[in-house]
């Protein structure tokens, strides 16, 4: 059990894109216990990505079960996702996301509503994972990263703008 | 090192922040926290800067003449203290949004900013616009407010039932919630 260094950009990490794990082995298994305990450190962190400890492996963490509407939310609860692929997404949110990565600072992203993804677990299987709302908008979050991906890079609004915008579409 | 509040209001084209910029970088001044954005044609900046150099607002208030003259921008500056500045938020609350809107009439801000006052919630951005076909103006006003942790949701609201019926406005409270990921 260990909770491992957030790094916090600039830090280049954070823009590259990560390999596949190839599967669970002792090694990865000990990772992700290592992983979880990062995420659960964080006060109010749902998610986290490994590139976010600057290890450029295609593994994610999402749990929502314990955030305010998360919880409210079909949720898978702990999700451990190893190499995910998006098989399909659809529906529009915004939601404003943060990042331990970028501290101080939420913005608006739009989303997916629902996605369809492909991972394999952490016992090694394959599954396919339906997941909506908050859950889905964490699931697009952390995949983001391991593409080098942030947030900042999918800002929609840099204000509550809804009405204004509104007008001019 | 001074630290400085710039405002900077001009009838709104291309450029302006071109220029703002060019002449803050000259200076060798460093842009902290800024937003502009245009209101009813003007576009409208307010900046937090800073310079190693200069500590008093009148030691380059007159390098912004070239804005005001050419440009015909309204500019102000002042010095800020540094105890003036922070990048925390003094007041602690769970942020929601506030939408409001109705037949445009007076007295729709205030009476909605004295409850929030009154109940000590903090308003952390606002934002109004005349909207609506020129025969019917239709006021919309969206903030953005941090409820402290001793007032009840549901007393803003009997509240704001008391504006709603006064001034025949729609008010909606909704939590924002936002993802730490």
């Amino acid at each position: 059990m260990a909770v491992l260094p957030i790094r916090i950009f600039p830090d280049p990490a954070l823009k590259e894109k990560a390999a596949p794990a190839e599967g669970v082995t002792a090694e990865v298994a000990a990772f992700i216990d290592d992983l979880l305990d990062t995420m659960r450190n964080s006060p109010g962190g749902v998610g986290i990505a490994a590139p976010q400890v600057g290890t450029p492996l295609r593994i994610v963490i999402v749990d929502v079960s314990e955030h305010r509407r998360g919880s409210r939310e079909r949720n898978h609860g702990l999700l451990i996702l190893l190499n995910p692929e998006i098989l399909a997404m659809g529906g529009k949110e915004i939601v404003r996301e943060g990042c331990m990565s970028v501290p101080d600072y939420t913005a608006n992203v739009q989303r997916a509503q629902w996605v369809l993804v492909d991972a394999i677990s952490r016992d090694g299987e394959r599954k396919i994972i339906e997941s909506t709302g908050f859950e889905a908008v964490a699931i697009q979050h952390e995949m983001d990263h391991l593409d080098g991906v942030l947030f900042l890079d999918r800002v929609v609004s840099v204000k509550t703008d809804l009405f204004r915008r509104k007008k001019y579409r | 090192m001074g630290q400085f509040a710039l405002s900077v209001v001009g009838r709104d084209r291309p450029g302006i922040v071109a220029e703002v910029s060019r002449v803050l970088f000259e200076l060798g001044c460093n842009i902290q926290d800024s937003t502009c954005t245009i209101l009813s044609g003007q576009f409208a900046m307010i900046l937090v800067i800073s310079n190693p150099k200069y500590s008093a607002a009148a030691e380059i208030d007159t390098c912004f003449d070239t804005l005001r003259k050419n440009m015909g921008l309204t500019v102000s500056l002042h010095a800020l203290k540094d105890e003036e500045i922070s990048r925390e938020k003094g007041f602690e609350g769970r942020p929601h949004i506030l939408s409001v809107y109705g037949a445009d009439r007076p007295g729709i801000v205030y009476s909605v900013a004295r409850e929030l006052a009154r109940l000590q919630v903090n308003v952390t951005d606002l934002n109004t616009q005349v909207v609506g076909a020129g025969d019917l103006p239709v006021y919309v006003m969206l903030l953005e407010v941090d409820i402290p942790a001793g007032v009840d949701v549901k007393e803003l609201e009997r509240e704001f039932d008391k504006i709603r019926k006064e001034l025949s406005v729609s008010i909606t409270v909704r939590p924002i919630e936002s993802l730490e990921l």
